[in-house]
């Protein structure tokens, strides 16, 4: 009680508050900028904040952490895209009401309830730690051995979405973690005589390396985004009541999600899931779930913020953390000096509990946040407000699909002249976006394109759904007539549509009024094409910033762009990053367990109670999500170049054949390990190769449903790939110039080179950002009296240190 | 002319620069490099001397501390060794995993610790204990010797664990079995589960997590390394007074005095394990009146009444040392003679360890 207390007034300390608020808001910038999710937040986040007081740098990560499941929602309701893996089910009745025109009601009852199930877990959580003594002291070696086995192989049945590449991608991260000094010999392994190896490469550039420029990478791949959605103001309230109508349902939704939280690998994706279907069990009205039932939205949403914090309990006791955000904020307790422990629910239950409640209180924030910058996200992109109806959502429907679908047939009268329509086009139009009117979608392609193609009179023609007579009346102002069909406003409009405030080629303001026989309705609107390419440098420099601000170490930026390229082609070619970085994470502790687990017990520990629960545990969800899984749809769409994955995996196949050569002349207490993981890992991966010949020969046995089952590929996309991979270069480039002439000086080569040679013509903002980076690594440099990496231009002019000279 | 006015502001430079070989700091910075990450013992010492240290060098330096983790505190050291000037402005905090490194012959050791000027030593001191259903009574291991099998943990053979095998060697329990990688923390949980049946705390966690229990009945006490001092005197740990130190139990166990090789690898274990258990100490080729401006502000700063009333709760009860003395317990610590390592390659061979020390 006392602990408690105290962490309670420790939690409304102003300077708590102060990180916690701006890690918060941190984390939300991070959830919303496109491609970046809470893991590789975390990752950037790291290196800087691990200097801080422990309890600053507590509140901060957890900040960071906490909104992502709650901004996640955005794409969720308005795009029917899960922004991450506990937000899929919120899609099912979320997106459904936002084509109703009640988005607005949905979202504000997916943060109301996502919050009110932030506190309800906390509150669940902090009664019940308290009688969980004697559960981990029935925790031994043997135990935690198998609640690591089953973490690793839920989030490889369920991150990867084939249960067998997943579990391979846990084994090669594994694998890859045991390289360094064997912990019960000190043997060297797989180390190539180089200290650097000895303790591996830090948990924070691998997060960095397989998350961060994985997604930059992404970004810069669609070059240019149109974004658009609309702005609503009504239907908050609305929302918020149906919470507090539903009260009972969230809080059982967020006792569920407590307690699956705390399964470690199982929580973060299948939670969601467990509260809709609890939700249908239960519900008495069960006709509108998953056509636009608001309870639908709720459920999900409470769930998924309560087991944040369930899932704190593996991660804080036995140091088992269950997904990859998991491993990162584990990795910085550790940074800080916080050991996972049973110390954590006995001597520091005060700091546990200011967790459990920052993360309640982050929830809060991030709730409150995420309603704010609703509008303000709207604002940013294109807004279409309606009245004179009181019809919520009307929109001009400038559909991204009927974009893609005119810029599509544009493509092949021009490309006999013009090849610049990358062919990927066709292949991204996605009609299921279309009825929505808010959102962003990308279009690869010249931003010059893409703008010429929006201000052409007979783009609106073919956008603009049952417009004719479209007549232009001086520049930029068009009139026409238009046919509706939507909802209760079907009919004949007169319409004038004005572009105002253009700003070439990024971004113009759309002002349009429809009069008809049901009344007449105005619209606003703004469209943005969004530049990564300048966005993209800039965060790469950022990137590398904190990994030389982590350790100082250049072999830290061999380590980052190595993970780097791993990251690129295995999420080019679908298989699981998460199940890698934890396969990673928990590789030392599993060869540590298996031989403190055969020293203790031998082969006894099988029968203590504890393990048999787990292992009926382990085998049952497996089975159950395995099931799962044969039902969903398989579309093979995705899969496009057939060979270059069996290529793949051939490349994968290189490690472990490799490790066996390297360590095999080892004691067997340092070699055993490596080489059993290996021998598993070979057999995985001959089967996938296998199945993939069988798939590229389109052989008959593909339709075994065995082989179908291993050759399942749904998030697999490897369009672009050279691209992605030329761009990967180029970061290269980017560290030998470090090498050559400092950070500082290089960072604004990069900048500038990058910029420019996506457009010359932006050479004032390559010029402002350079300016801006200069200062602030300036200033960064005496505050942190930090020493850029100098590079051998060292040696023959003397810079000043802030430049990357010498600090004397 | 200009010449001559050169030659004056150049001889008049000189002269004021002859005066500040007085040694004085102001306005410059002090590195200290600490090869661990933040938040560890290392640290924590660093943190707690830093004040003081501004305050009573000359010219009251600001001292920044720089953590180089990794590579088991070798990259930290390593570099140190290749960047730390010997003018005062690099201090380097060492601790008994930075000189068991050395004292073992890892082959990745760049650095010269023994050469290395020792300004001030803080002691340590391990004690070891079991659960009260082991054994009759405290400080009794007779029960201990004849059970088949006596778990403990061992982080790796290649850091200061290796200690606890000899020393299990030497009073006795043959059934010792050392349970690999578990680290101090891990250890205690394990011991706590009922899973390992010795384990051993320094002084901080003894406090803090040992004392309750023993006072409970649950834990007794076995027997502290006992604390050596500059001369070689043994005496017991003010911590546990009536636990026996290691030469003790060495002596009922075997009825006779630890004497001979036996005194020798005793003496080089508590030098690095216990005496030098955290240190700050300068760079090879430090002037002597450097490290004499060192040694004396260390003096002022143990009797400083501030440092008094706070060291004992952050640092421990035990005495710091000061002085020409910690250089020769450096020593002693960082270079095994043969002997040393012969005993202790012979227990590693024993428990079927493929490590050697070198």
């Amino acid at each position: 009680m006392e602990q408690f207390i105290s962490a309670f007034f420790q939690l409304f300390e102003l300077t708590h508050l102060i990180f916690l608020f701006g890690g918060t808001l941190l984390g939300l910038v991070v959830g919303i900028l496109p491609g970046l999710g809470g893991t590789s937040g975390l990752a950037l986040v790291l290196p800087f904040i691990f200097n801080l007081e422990p309890s600053y740098a507590l509140a901060m990560m957890i900040g960071v952490l906490a909104p992502t499941t709650t901004s996640d929602t955005f794409p969720a309701v308005l795009m029917g895209i899960p922004g991450t893996a506990g937000s899929q089910a919120t899609v099912m009745d979320g997106f459904p009401l936002s084509k109703k025109g009640m988005a607005a009601r949905a979202l504000s009852a997916a943060f109301c309830s996502s919050l009110m199930g932030g506190i309800f877990g906390a509150l669940i959580l902090s009664i019940s730690i308290y009688y969980a003594i004697p559960i981990i002291m029935a925790f031994g070696f043997g135990e935690q051995f198998l609640l690591i086995i089953l973490a690793l192989l839920m989030v490889g049945a369920l991150t990867g979405e084939n249960f067998v590449k997943g579990v391979t991608a846990c084994i090669i991260g594994l694998i890859i973690g045991s390289i360094g000094s064997a912990p019960i010999t000190g043997d060297p392994r797989f180390t190539f005589g180089t200290l650097y190896l000895i303790e591996g490469v830090p948990i924070v550039i691998v997060g960095l390396g397989l998350f961060a420029i994985p997604e930059i990478i992404g970004l810069l791949d669609t070059k240019g985004a149109i974004a658009k959605s609309l702005k609503n103001e009504r239907g908050w309230f609305r929302g918020i009541k149906d919470v507090f109508k539903n009260w009972f349902l969230v809080i059982r939704c967020s006792a569920i999600g407590c307690m699956v939280g705390a399964l470690p690998g199982l929580g973060g994706t299948v939670v969601d899931w467990i509260a809709y279907s609890h939700l249908k069990q239960t519900a008495k009205e069960t006709s509108n779930i998953g056509k636009g039932d608001i309870r639908g939205v709720i459920a999900p949403e409470s769930a998924n913020n309560a087991k944040e914090g369930g899932a704190l309990i593996p991660t804080l006791l036995f140091g088992i953390p269950g997904s990859g955000n998991k491993v990162l904020l584990l990795g910085g307790f550790i940074l800080i000096g916080i050991e996972p422990g049973i110390e954590m629910v006995t001597t520091h239950l005060d700091l546990t509990y200011l967790m459990i409640w920052s993360l309640a209180l982050a929830n809060i924030l991030g709730a409150g946040l995420c309603i704010g910058f609703a509008s303000h996200i709207s604002k940013l992109t294109l807004t279409t407000d309606s009245d004179a109806l009181g019809v919520e959502n009307i929109t001009l429907p400038l559909t991204h699909s009927k974009i893609y679908t005119y810029l599509a047939n544009h493509k092949k009268e021009k490309q006999r002249s013009k090849s610049n329509f990358p062919k990927k086009l066709i292949t991204d139009v996605d009609e299921n976006h279309s009825i929505n009117g808010r959102g962003s979608k990308s279009i690869n392609m010249n931003y010059e394109l893409v703008w010429d193609n929006i201000l052409d009179p007979e783009t609106l023609i073919r956008v603009l759904p049952g417009s004719k007579d479209i007549q232009i009346k001086e520049p930029h102002l068009y009139t026409g007539e238009i046919n509706i069909n939507f909802g209760p406003i079907t009919g004949k409009y007169d319409f004038s549509v004005q572009l105002t405030d253009l700003v070439k080629p990024i971004s113009f303001k759309l002002k349009g009024s429809a009069t008809g026989s049901l009344g007449s309705a105005t619209g606003k609107g703004k469209i943005t094409l969004v530049r990564y390419y300048i966005l993209a440098p800039v965060m790469i420099v950022l990137i590398f910033f904190a990994t030389f601000n982590f350790n100082r170490d250049w072999y830290d930026f061999i380590g980052l762009l190595g993970f780097g390229l791993i990251g690129i082609t295995f999420k080019a070619f679908g298989w699981s990053r998460p199940a890698l970085l934890i396969g990673f994470f928990l590789s030392t502790k599993v060869e540590l367990l298996s031989y403190q687990t055969q020293a203790v017990y031998g082969l006894t520990f099988l029968t203590r109670p504890v393990s048999i629960i787990l292992i009926v545990l382990c085998f049952g969800t497996i089975l159950l999500l395995l099931r799962q899984k044969f039902k969903q749809s398989y579309t093979s769409s995705a899969l496009k170049n057939k060979k270059n994955q069996i290529y793949y995996v051939l490349i994968l196949l290189v490690l472990p054949l490799l490790m066996i050569s390297v360590i095999s002349s080892l004691d067997y207490r340092a070699s055993l390990y490596p080489i059993s993981l290996c021998v598993i890992s070979i057999i995985l991966l001959m089967i996938i190769f296998f199945v993939k010949i069988i798939d590229y020969n389109e052989h008959p046995l593909l339709n075994n449903s065995i082989v179908k089952f291993v050759n399942m590929n749904i998030y697999e996309q490897n369009s672009g790939f050279n691209n992605q991979f030329s761009y990967y270069l180029s970061f290269i480039g980017y560290l030998i110039m470090n090498f050559v002439v400092g950070f500082p000086i290089a960072s604004v080569i990069f900048i500038n080179t990058f910029i420019l040679f996506h457009d010359k013509r932006d050479y004032k903002i390559a010029i402002i950002i350079s300016l801006i980076l200069l200062l602030v690594l300036w200033f960064l440099s005496f505050m942190l009296t930090l020493q850029f990496p100098n590079g051998l231009i060292d040696m023959i002019i003397d810079l000043p240190w802030w430049l990357g000279g010498s600090l004397n | 002319m200009h010449k001559f006015l050169i030659l004056f502001v150049v001889s008049f430079f000189s002269l004021t620069s002859v005066v500040s070989a007085e040694v004085d700091f102001s306005g410059k910075t002090i590195t200290w490099v600490v090869p661990f990450k933040e938040g560890g013992g290392t640290s924590r010492f660093s943190r707690f001397i830093q004040p003081f240290l501004t305050k009573y060098l000359p010219g009251n330096p600001t001292i920044k501390i720089m953590h180089i983790p990794g590579g088991g505190a070798i990259k930290g050291s390593n570099y140190f060794e290749k960047n730390a000037k010997p003018d005062g402005t690099y201090i380097f905090g060492c601790s008994t995993s930075v000189i068991v490194n050395v004292a073992t012959g890892n082959p990745l050791v760049k650095y010269n610790l023994s050469a290395y000027e020792p300004v001030l030593l803080l002691p340590q001191n391990t004690h070891w204990f079991t659960r009260s259903d082991l054994i009759d009574e405290a400080h009794d291991i007779s029960k201990l010797q004849k059970r088949k099998l006596v778990l403990y943990g061992l982080k790796t053979p290649a850091s200061a664990d290796l200690f606890h095998i000899w020393v299990f060697d030497k009073i006795g329990i043959k059934g010792a079995k050392p349970i690999p990688g578990l680290s101090s923390s891990g250890a205690w949980q394990a011991f706590q589960r009922g899973e390992i049946h010795l384990n051993s705390q320094g002084a901080a966690k003894y406090i803090k997590n040992v004392k309750p229990e023993i006072k409970e009945g649950k834990i007794l006490d076995i027997m502290t390394l006992g604390l050596v001092d500059a001369n070689g005197n043994i005496s017991r740990n003010p911590l546990a007074p009536n636990a026996p130190t290691f030469p003790e139990m060495y002596e009922k166990v075997n009825g006779k005095k630890l004497s001979g090789d036996d005194l020798e690898a005793f003496y080089s274990i508590a030098a690095a394990w216990s005496q030098a258990s955290k240190s700050m100490l300068l760079p090879e080729n430090t002037p002597n009146e450097i490290v004499k401006v060192y040694r004396d502000a260390a003096k002022k700063m143990v009797n400083d009444p501030d440092f008094k009333a706070k060291a004992t709760k952050v640092l421990g009860p035990y005495p710091l040392t000061v002085g020409e003395e910690a250089g020769a317990i450096i020593k002693k610590a960082a270079i095994f003679s043969e002997n040393t390592k012969k005993q202790l390659n012979k227990v590693l061979k024993k428990h079927k360890f493929t490590y050697r020390v070198k």
